[in-house]
């Protein structure tokens, strides 16, 4: 059971507006978002309902739900939506806010989805392109769980699926500039 | 000798696939007087039509049978085929193939094909022995009776009106504008009911055309189309117009506080009274229910405040009779007691209001100065639920169908609402929105974007009472969750039902309605205005739920079938009517009991050639006669004949199978 209050002002629905560039209010619940995209399978709250939560200024639930870390900003939906509402940019804004507010700095689940992207993130500042090997490996041990996936380990290594090595990018000082541009902007926004 | 010709029609696969249309013609051209018989694929259209023309020349044919459809569909369609070839159109006879036989013997095309071609049997023996008749030409009282003075009835009586026939508008409150003078704004522009319609009433008090009855009703309704005869009561006001000025010193000094109607009972008003300071005519009137001096004999300050002495406390009712020629019926709607709905706490919260009430709030004109208040405490709601479909679409508390204008004035009143209190939000309840119109669809999502109302797809379960607050329980279909709503206020938007008294109204004007007593148009596509009897038309709410531009056009509708009546000095009609026989009347007046039409009345003629004495017989007024045989059937001495249909085409065609 939601309870609904309305405290005089939606401050979450305006800060998600603002920082989509895009305005939720304008969603009509059709869910054409929803059968277009491609992971909302696994998500547990699809991008329609994600909109009606913003609406009803669930923050919480939003910034909860997994929906926003496995949208992979493909922009399917914000293609075809009726109501031209920059999808992707929601989910992101809502991404980005829980990352900014720390939230639920407990929460395992949290935890684990921000010490991926931080790997994702190294990986690519080493190498300017993704060690999928060594990816796995880091996070494994990181998260404490050493033998997570290690099953399919074999079998995707006969096929070739996982490469042993990793051949780095040529130019490391275009890929240090872009980490270096992203850093200041990221503080310029602050 | 008689010549006839058979023309057998497939419409389309409707008869042709279950009955074999071919074989009907075979099994017409055996009979002796056939000359002529043919099928065609749709004998209605022109090359169809144009084959009876044809042939009537040709084969020189003395009646005609069409084997078709109802002769409600077509009989006239293929009279005026005969009226076009010369021929005398009531030569005609429609052997109805298709209701008769091919739609309800689906099963056995055998016996359905056997059926058909007896039809056709009957309906040739028939012809043979048809008349040449004539149509009647009816005088018409160019004078229509508006019943109804809303927005409905005031459309209606200024169309015809500025059609320079003259109108009487019967209204039953002490003024007109109806339903729409008690809105606020109106969607989906927003301008304001009063500027869009008080001119419209002001133009009915002053136009020459217009005679207007308020505080009145009809109370009998005699006749037929072209000549009615109308008696209206008018109550008592207690007021003598001529005299008063509206100045207004007789309900300000009432002692009397009666529940306001025109506020929805949000205030008070007098026991003398006008509903709104806009009211037309602008003249008091006394509510002889409420009235101390009418009720025990004591008080009269409004008389001793009175300088024009216009109050006169011994006015009785009077009854006015009109003829007229035609009848436009706007009575209306009401709104559903919401009693039923124990769940939501109907009547005993007293936060809990139905939508006509917020629009009076939010009405500028209206009891709080156009702020939404909560009943229980007077304090400004921020927080506002409102609930559709309470009563519609709901089989087991209410009715079944869907209120129509309850979406679109829901999406008006969130946007009302944030224009009147801006740091408050609307939570809408609803099932589907529904808003099929010009400009209506970017209405509603106008409330949603610029006001931020939320929509809560769903209906809601309950509402009780925590605090100062009412928790309004439903599911969000939207979020696949059970919400509940923190609210202040909630706002019904219950169903909406006709006029209470419309069954009553049917019966005296004779026309039909409905199992929520909605009045029954002719026909529900092709004659929406018209009822079943003729020169009686509906407009606005009293015969479906509907918007105002929906009403405005329905009512220009029907000005314009009012015109189209009136446009001749006389009206034709069908020549199917009785005759008596003066030689064969006994005068026992069995036919004028039997009569449903009182079209039957009596006559002295005398005994014999030249004789003093007399006896009395039968006669019948061939204007309110409508053919439906019934004195024919009652008459013992057989002396009653009904063109058309007499005894020598009934018995031809009893002797054919």
């Amino acid at each position: 059971m939601i309870t609904l209050s309305y405290k005089g002002k939606n401050t979450f629905l305006e800060a998600v507006n603002k920082k989509s560039g895009s305005d939720v209010l304008e969603c009509y619940q059709c869910g054409k978002c929803v059968s277009t995209c491609p992971v909302s399978n696994f998500m547990d709250f699809p991008p329609r309902e994600i909109m009606q939560m913003i609406k009803l200024e669930l923050k919480e639930e939003a910034q909860m739900a997994n929906s926003t870390w496995f949208c992979l900003t493909c922009s399917a939906c914000s293609g075809r939506c009726p109501r031209e509402i920059n999808i992707p940019a929601v989910m992101e804004a809502v991404r980005h806010m829980a990352i900014e507010e720390n939230f639920h700095p407990d929460s395992k689940r949290v935890k684990n989805i921000r010490k991926f992207h931080e790997i994702f993130l190294d990986m690519i500042k080493r190498y300017g392109r993704n060690y999928e090997l060594r990816m796995m490996a880091e996070f494994n041990i990181r998260t404490r769980n050493l033998f997570k996936d290690m099953h399919l380990a074999p079998t995707a290594l006969l096929k070739g699926k996982i490469p042993l090595g990793v051949k780095p990018l040529k130019s490391k000082k275009a890929i240090k500039k872009m980490y270096e541009m992203a850093e200041k902007l990221e503080k310029q926004n602050k | 000798m008689a010549r006839v010709g058979v023309f057998v029609c497939f419409c389309g696969a409707n008869i042709a696939d279950f009955v074999d249309v071919p074989t009907v013609v075979e099994e017409a051209k055996k009979i002796r007087e056939v000359k002529f018989a043919v099928d065609y694929k749709y004998m209605c259209s022109d090359p169809g039509q144009q084959m009876i023309r044809d042939a009537i020349v040709q084969y020189r044919l003395t009646s005609i049978v069409v084997a078709a459809c109802s002769p409600r569909m077509h009989e006239k369609t293929f009279r005026k085929a005969l009226s076009d070839a010369g021929m005398n159109p009531y030569l005609l006879e429609v052997a109805n193939i298709r209701e008769h036989s091919s739609w309800v013997h689906q099963k056995d095309k055998k016996a359905a094909t056997e059926k058909a071609g007896d039809l056709v049997r009957m309906a040739v023996a028939k012809s043979i022995a048809n008349e040449q008749l004539h149509e009647i030409s009816v005088p018409v009282t160019k004078r229509a009776l508006v019943i109804g003075g809303g927005i409905a009835g005031i459309q209606a009586a200024l169309d015809i009106a500025d059609a320079r026939i003259p109108v009487t508008l019967v209204e039953r409150s002490p003024s007109i504008g109806g339903r729409m003078a008690q809105l606020d704004e109106t969607f989906p522009t927003l301008d304001c009911s009063q500027c869009i319609l008080t001119p419209k009433m002001v133009d009915v008090a002053s136009h020459p055309y217009i005679e207007l009855i308020p505080y009145s009703e009809v109370i009998e309704l005699n006749g037929y189309v072209g000549n009615y005869k109308a008696r209206i009561r008018k109550k008592a006001s207690y007021v003598n117009f001529k005299s008063c000025t509206g100045c207004g010193a007789c309900w300000q000094k009432c002692p009397v506080k009666v529940p306001n109607e025109y506020n929805m009972g949000i205030d008070k008003r007098k026991a003398i009274y006008t509903p709104f300071p806009q009211a037309v005519p602008n003249k008091p009137v006394i509510d002889a229910e409420h009235c101390t001096m009418l009720l025990k004999g004591k008080c009269g300050i409004c008389a001793k405040f009175c300088e024009k002495g216009a109050i006169d406390f011994k006015m009785v009712d009077e009854v006015i009779e009109r003829e007229i020629g035609a009848v436009v019926v706007a009575t209306g709607y009401d709104l559903w007691d919401a009693t039923p709905y124990e769940e939501y706490g109907v009547g005993r919260y007293k936060d809990i209001i139905n939508s006509l009430e917020f629009e009076r709030m939010v009405s500028a004109n209206g009891p709080t100065g156009g702020l939404p208040i909560r009943p229980s405490d007077g304090k400004v709601p921020k927080s506002v639920v409102f609930i559709k479909c309470v009563g519609s679409r709901d089989k087991a508390k209410g009715i079944e169908f869907c209120s129509k204008i309850c979406c679109m004035y829901t999406a008006k009143h969130a946007i009302l609402l944030h224009h009147k209190v801006h740091d408050s939000r609307a939570y809408i309840f609803y099932m589907d929105i529904r808003a099929a119109g010009k400009g209506y669809e970017e209405f509603v999502n106008r409330a949603q974007v610029e006001t931020g109302a939320v929509y809560l797809r769903g209906r809601v379960s309950k509402i009780y009472q925590k605090g100062d607050k009412l928790m309004v329980r439903g599911e969000d279909g939207n979020l696949g969750q059970e919400v509940e709503v923190e609210a202040d206020l909630v706002v019904l938007a219950t169903a909406i039902v006709p006029y209470k008294e419309n069954p009553a109204l049917a019966r005296l004007l004779g026309i039909s309605y409905d199992k929520y007593g909605y009045l029954s148009e002719a026909h529900p596509k092709l004659r929406p205005v018209e009822t079943a009897k003729a020169g009686i038309f509906l407009a606005g709410c009293t015969q479906a739920p509907k918007d105002i531009p929906e009403t405005v056009a329905q009512a220009s509708a029907c000005a314009a079938k009012v015109c189209g009546l009136f446009a001749g000095d006389t009206m034709k009609k069908d020549p199917m009517v009785s005759t008596v026989n003066k030689e064969f009347c006994s005068g026992c007046q069995n036919c004028v009991t039997v009569c449903p039409y009182q079209a039957i009345v009596t006559e002295d003629i005398p005994l014999g050639h030249g004789a003093k004495e007399t006896r009395t017989v039968a006669k019948i007024n061939e204007g309110v006669c409508q053919g439906c045989g019934s004195c024919v059937a009652i008459c013992r001495s057989m002396a009653i004949n009904l063109a058309g249909f007499t005894d020598p085409q009934i018995i031809n065609e009893i002797v054919a199978i």
